[in-house]
């Protein structure tokens, strides 16, 4: 399988606290095509800042992010934000919608980034959301969707531009048992149809235990990278 | 919210400025078209001494001469003087002006002003005289009513008449009501013992802005009179009106400052409200200049619709107020300064789309801070925010 990011020598090491904090320290990680990765540790121990970082949205105070055989950590910022809306795909522990669009307007947006053809965009908007079971709620403002239906409109949103890798800081965190099984059900059959790599950020044990490979880190370092084989 | 914002701040500014020109306009109208007009000329010792003695040599050759040039829009050659009138029950000092009817009805609008009776129209055996309807309540008398006028002939002689009030005029000033009688040159030619004696021409000119330029041609022209313009005449009303023009520019300055400050403080307050929005933005891949042409385009968006809004809103309430007029409170009072006690609000078309255009222009300027907090956000820390 392709690797799709490799990280080497990663450090990351806030200065504008009291005391230096080093969230990252050498970490050397190989994400292959399709896999299905789980990012876990307690608090503190750098699960958001390596997904920031790998995201593109921080930069590493030492090492590589190369994703497509470019150093991503040595591009320019304006060369990035393509990067990132070409490449990534992002889901976020608080959906992030944006609160005056719709759902489909929501799904549609990165594609009207990418100036993608109207009607595609569209299809592909209309497409995501039956494949996350809201064909019904097209047109449904966030605000009047449940927290479990927000974050399947952040993953269709994710995933509709058809990113190279998607990161999802904790999107279960905020979500019942049955919106968290229902997410992550529509993220492994999206992750093997659509052999999208997934990497998550999460305490959730149900997210772990779908998980192919997880990683653990502790104090900003790798402590285990297990392997599962896992239909 | 902010629309709303802008909306009353538009109105209120423009409701005050409109105050302020209707206010200007009166003082200037009543004060100078009603009473002093653009340029009067006399004879030199005409000033001090008010009398028929004084009078313009050849005044009326000069006063047909000057209603032929260009420029000049009505012209009326009095012949003035003080003296004194007196009822049957009080007596008080008057400026009596002979007036020839139709040329001063072009030039104060004389006839207009009237309040009660008729224009010189009555055919009485007594002559008749108009009179404010100030000096009326002074000396007790009403239209109708004999009063006796004493006054100098031309050799110095004391003259005395009576005269029956055809008519009460009424100006905004209290002081010119209670000083001003007019009565019909000729009658008052004849008894001060010359028919076409002229001690006053008073002028109003086409272009009002050109009345410094108008009077230095006068002045040119006819060297041995004394040529006045009505800022020379009324010094207080110049300074006042230039007080006002200079306080109108701050006015709008303020509003404008106000509003754009308005406009500044809650786009910035919606920008810390979106602050997780705008970090969505950013981390999905819109590019910081985006972002921040977003932010100016929906400030210009808030300012043309609210702009307008206001605009058109108080476009319609200066309509209604100038048909209705806006009562100034303690107003009575007012009037024995030469303001009015009722205001017609009025403002060129014009003054619409110019303050409409800075509104718009300073509230785009007024988006730029905010735009760039905007695009200074981390998209990183922004999507976290609460």
């Amino acid at each position: 399988m392709q690797t799709v990011i490799k990280t080497e020598g990663l450090s990351k090491t806030y200065t504008n606290t009291a005391v230096p904090v080093h969230a990252l320290k050498d970490v050397n990680l190989e994400f292959k095509e399709g896999e299905f990765t789980a990012i876990v540790g307690p608090s503190g121990s750098g699960k958001t800042t390596f997904l920031n970082v790998i995201g593109g949205l921080d930069k590493p105070t030492k090492g590589k992010v190369v994703i497509d055989d470019i150093d991503i950590a040595t591009m320019k910022e304006s060369k990035l934000f393509d990067f990132r809306m070409r490449h990534i795909g992002f889901v976020f522990q608080a959906y992030n919608l944006i609160p005056v669009l719709t759902a489909v307007e929501n799904v549609s947006f990165i594609m009207l980034l990418q100036k993608r053809p109207k009607k595609e965009m569209e299809q592909r908007a209309k497409e995501m959301l039956e494949q996350v079971g809201l064909s019904d709620k097209l047109n449904t403002r966030p605000a009047q969707l449940s927290g479990g239906q927000q974050q399947r409109v952040a993953v269709a949103r994710a995933l509709a531009s058809r990113p190279d890798f998607v990161l999802a800081d904790e999107p279960t965190a905020n979500l019942d048992t049955e919106s968290a099984f229902n997410l992550l059900d529509i993220m492994a059959r999206l992750n093997k149809e659509e052999n999208i790599t997934l990497i998550f950020s999460t305490h959730d044990q149900r997210v772990i235990d779908r998980a192919r490979r997880v990683i653990t880190l502790v104090d900003g370092a790798v402590d285990k990278d297990e392997h599962f084989e896992r239909n | 919210m902010i629309t709303t914002a802008l909306v009353l701040g538009i109105m209120g500014g423009i409701f005050s400025a409109a105050i302020r020109l209707a206010a200007e306009e009166q003082q200037f109208e009543d004060t100078i078209e009603n009473m002093v007009s653009h340029i009067q000329i006399h004879h030199p010792e005409f000033i001090a001494n008010p009398e028929a003695h004084y009078r313009i040599p050849d005044g009326k050759r000069i006063a047909e001469e000057i209603g032929d040039q260009a420029g000049t829009a009505a012209l009326s050659a009095r012949l003035v003087m003080d003296g004194m009138a007196a009822s049957a029950n009080m007596n008080t000092g008057v400026r009596i002006k002979g007036i020839q009817k139709e040329a001063e009805s072009q030039t104060t609008k004389l006839d207009q002003l009237l309040e009660e009776g008729t224009y010189f129209e009555e055919d009485w055996r007594l002559p008749s005289v108009v009179i404010g309807r100030q000096l009326a309540k002074d000396l007790l008398v009403e239209t109708g009513s004999r009063i006796v006028l004493t006054f100098q002939d031309i050799d110095g002689e004391i003259v005395s008449s009576s005269f029956r009030v055809e008519a009460l005029y009424t100006v905004t000033s209290r002081r010119f009501e209670e000083r001003t009688v007019f009565v019909k040159a000729d009658v008052l030619g004849e008894l001060v013992g010359e028919t076409d004696a002229v001690t006053e021409i008073a002028i109003l000119i086409e272009d009002a802005e050109r009345y410094r330029e108008v009077t230095d041609d006068l002045r040119t022209q006819y060297p041995d009179l004394e040529i006045r313009h009505w800022a020379d005449m009324e010094p207080a009303l110049y300074f006042s009106l230039e007080v006002l023009d200079q306080m109108l520019i701050y006015l709008v300055g303020v509003i404008i400052l106000g509003v754009s400050f308005g406009l500044l403080n809650t786009i910035l307050m919606s920008i810390l409200e979106r602050v997780r929005e705008l970090g969505i933005l950013l981390s999905i891949g819109m590019k910081r200049m985006k972002v921040f042409s977003m932010v100016v385009m929906e400030t210009t968006m808030v300012a043309l619709i609210g702009g307008t809004a206001g605009l058109v809103l108080s476009f319609f309430m200066i309509r209604i107020l100038n048909q209705h007029g806006v009562n100034i409170p303690g107003g009575e009072g007012l009037e024995d300064f030469g303001f009015a006690a009722v205001l017609y609000p009025d403002l060129p078309t014009s003054f619409y789309f110019e303050i409409g255009g800075v509104v718009i222009l300073f509230a785009i300027l007024a988006s730029i801070y905010p735009a760039w907090k905007a695009i200074r956000l981390a998209p990183a820390e922004a999507v976290r925010a609460e």
